[in-house]
């Protein structure tokens, strides 16, 4: 049993005078999931959070949590933790009163208000700053007040707008690691939104993938990832090579993982599919080897390659770039 | 001549008309406080024996003294009720969704652009009708009509570069609107409310014009009190009272100014500790 509430997005419209912010959106999210919205900006990724929050009323559609209907539940009434991409702290209170405050409006007092704010400013590992004001921290001080503020009062479910966007790689990738944990200590349901396909990929259960105010797809990473649906879902996770597919409207997906270059006249693995190419550069990762080829037809492919073995390119090479038919994804050319 | 050369004469004169400009701006002062320390039984500058007979005079004179009171009830009653009807009034001009938005705004802040002249004579004519003449109603009315704009200039300023995600966040933690208003909008944007309660203040104490038309022997200000006092009798007590009038301004602009700076010393120590 988990402690996390299952969110129900049915239907939603959002309608902005003339433009579409949310397309007929229905999304389940189980209980204690790791959810994340992905997708470039004006995709309606934000959007669609806002409504789930309740500050954004949508045109139609409903959201449900736990089977409840919220839809005209004002959002100081849905008890939705909630952090912001620039953190959002009151600037005039010190952190202990921005984690204190959500307790206060649930009249929470005395040793247990106390005790609470504590616990959850040493959860994410402030404690010593319990005095200071916001000005006072760090970007990345500041986003984990935000976020003890946003778990301190138990929500069944936390909501995050790009809550890592505003900070630098490194502190982002540390945090990315402490939301995870947080995930699997709460045991609630996180809804995240991002922008950033990595950070889509490492840290989410799930996946749904926004374009132009609908879910183009929705899924685990590995699904989303291994089996997209379409080609723009193939363009927006990881790198992607496009082949023309057999059927008009398909395109075929290869990851560069599953290409190999061999030198010209070398004999191919059974079975494979293969295409003559001018091997362009060559750059060494470390892990392997990033070989870019130039096909016949003049299009550029992108294959990774171990960087020992008998065969290993250089740039100028005449090659076969090659891959298993069952490597590939036939997808619909939505582009 | 050399670029050097020419650019240190333009910062030169520059220099020298800020200082102009400065000395235009405070010259009356230097006159008015000199004088009100003569010993003259007129105005007098620069004065040949010095004396605090007229602060004596003030003080010790009934109708002096009770127009002190009235400006002071008149000011402080002006302050509250423009802080809260300039504060409505921003709220609703920046936050608000409505027709005719435009034209609202327009008339909240008409009294600053019609002349004071046409109000008092304006609101004479109706205020003799209700009684409302020679009242502390009256004036409060009046006054707080003209201290408004100021509150909603320094208030919606404010409120424009308010961030309202604070807003949502707080309403995502519990807060209801009001709630919400109390403890997060209100508390960053009171340096600005002050400010402006500053100004209605100000706006009030040192109103003549309206009041003029308003004052009679049973309720008159104490700006009122000096201009008859210079057109009856030529009287150094009117400096005396100008001079305080001055310390009073002064003073409440040098609290503002001062819990402006003390706001800026704290926000810029949290940067230095941040970066050590």
């Amino acid at each position: 049993m988990s402690d996390g509430g299952s969110v129900d997005v049915r239907g939603v419209v959002k309608r902005y005078r003339d433009t579409l912010a949310l397309d007929d959106v229905t999304l389940h999210v189980p209980g204690g999931e790791f959810v994340t919205l992905l997708g470039a900006s004006g995709s309606g990724k934000s959007t669609l959070l806002g409504v789930i929050a309740g500050f954004t009323e949508p045109t139609s559609g409903s959201v449900a949590v736990d089977g409840r209907d919220i839809t005209k539940v004002p959002p100081y009434r849905r008890g939705l933790g909630m952090v912001f991409q620039h953190y959002a702290l009151f600037p005039h209170m010190t952190v202990w009163d921005n984690v204190a405050f959500p307790l206060r409006r649930r009249r929470v007092r005395g040793d247990e208000l106390r005790t609470r704010v504590e616990q959850a400013l040493e959860v994410v590992g402030l404690g010593a700053l319990a005095k200071r004001l916001p000005a006072q921290l760090s970007g990345g001080q500041q986003q984990r007040v935000a976020l003890a503020r946003a778990i301190v009062f138990r929500p069944r479910v936390l909501l995050m707008d790009e809550p890592l966007s505003a900070l630098d790689k490194r502190l982002r990738e540390q945090l990315q690691l402490e939301m995870k944990r947080l995930h699997r200590e709460l045991g609630i349901t996180f809804v995240f939104v991002t922008h950033d396909q990595e950070e889509a990929l490492t840290m989410s259960d799930r996946i749904a993938l926004l374009r132009d105010g609908r879910i183009v797809q929705a899924g685990t990473p590995e699904e989303l990832y291994e089996r997209p649906s379409s080609r723009y879902t193939a363009e927006f996770l990881g790198e992607s090579n496009l082949f023309p597919g057999r059927d008009a409207g398909t395109v075929l997906v290869v990851r560069p993982e599953h290409l190999g270059v061999l030198p010209q006249g070398e004999s191919l693995p059974q079975d494979h599919e293969a295409y003559d190419c001018d091997v362009r550069e060559v750059v060494y990762l470390g892990s392997g080897l990033r070989v870019e080829v130039e096909l016949r037809s003049g299009q550029r492919v992108v294959a990774r390659t171990a960087a020992r073995g008998p065969h290993v390119p250089k740039p100028g090479d005449s090659a076969i770039v090659h891959w298993h038919p069952e490597t590939s994804v036939v997808v619909s050319d939505d582009e | 001549m050399s670029g050097m050369a020419s650019r240190r004469l333009v910062r030169a004169s520059l220099g020298a008309l800020a200082v102009l400009t400065g000395l235009y701006l405070v010259l009356p002062v230097f006159i008015v406080i000199p004088m009100s320390f003569s010993d003259s039984a007129f105005l007098e500058f620069p004065p040949k024996a010095w004396s605090w007979r007229w602060y004596e005079n003030f003080l010790g004179d009934e109708t002096w003294v009770s127009s002190l009171v009235s400006s002071v009830q008149v000011g402080v009653l002006v302050t509250l009720c423009a802080v809260v009807l300039g504060t409505a009034a921003a709220l609703g001009m920046i936050r608000g969704r409505y027709p005719l938005k435009a034209l609202v705004s327009a008339l909240v802040m008409a009294p600053v652009l019609v002349p004071y002249v046409i109000i008092g004579l304006a609101v004479y004519a109706v205020f003799l009708d209700l009684g409302l003449t020679e009242t502390l109603l009256g004036f409060v009315l009046v006054h707080t009509a003209l201290a408004v704009p100021y509150v909603v200039i320094t208030v919606s300023s404010a409120l424009m570069s308010f961030d309202r995600r604070l807003e949502n966040a707080a309403m995502s933690l519990g807060a209801g609107p009001i709630v919400t208003f109390a403890r997060v909008t209100l508390p960053v944007i009171l340096p600005s409310v002050l400010s402006g309660a500053v100004f209605a203040f100000v706006t009030s104490f040192d109103e003549v014009v309206t009041s003029v038309f308003l004052s009679g022997p049973d309720f008159t200000t104490l700006p009122v009190q000096m201009w008859s006092g210079v057109r009856v009798r030529i009287d150094p007590t009117v400096a005396a009272v100008s001079s305080m009038l001055l310390l009073v301004t002064l003073a409440l602009f040098a609290v503002a100014g001062l819990a402006r700076l003390a706001r800026r010393v704290r926000a810029g120590g949290a940067k230095e500790r941040r970066s050590s």
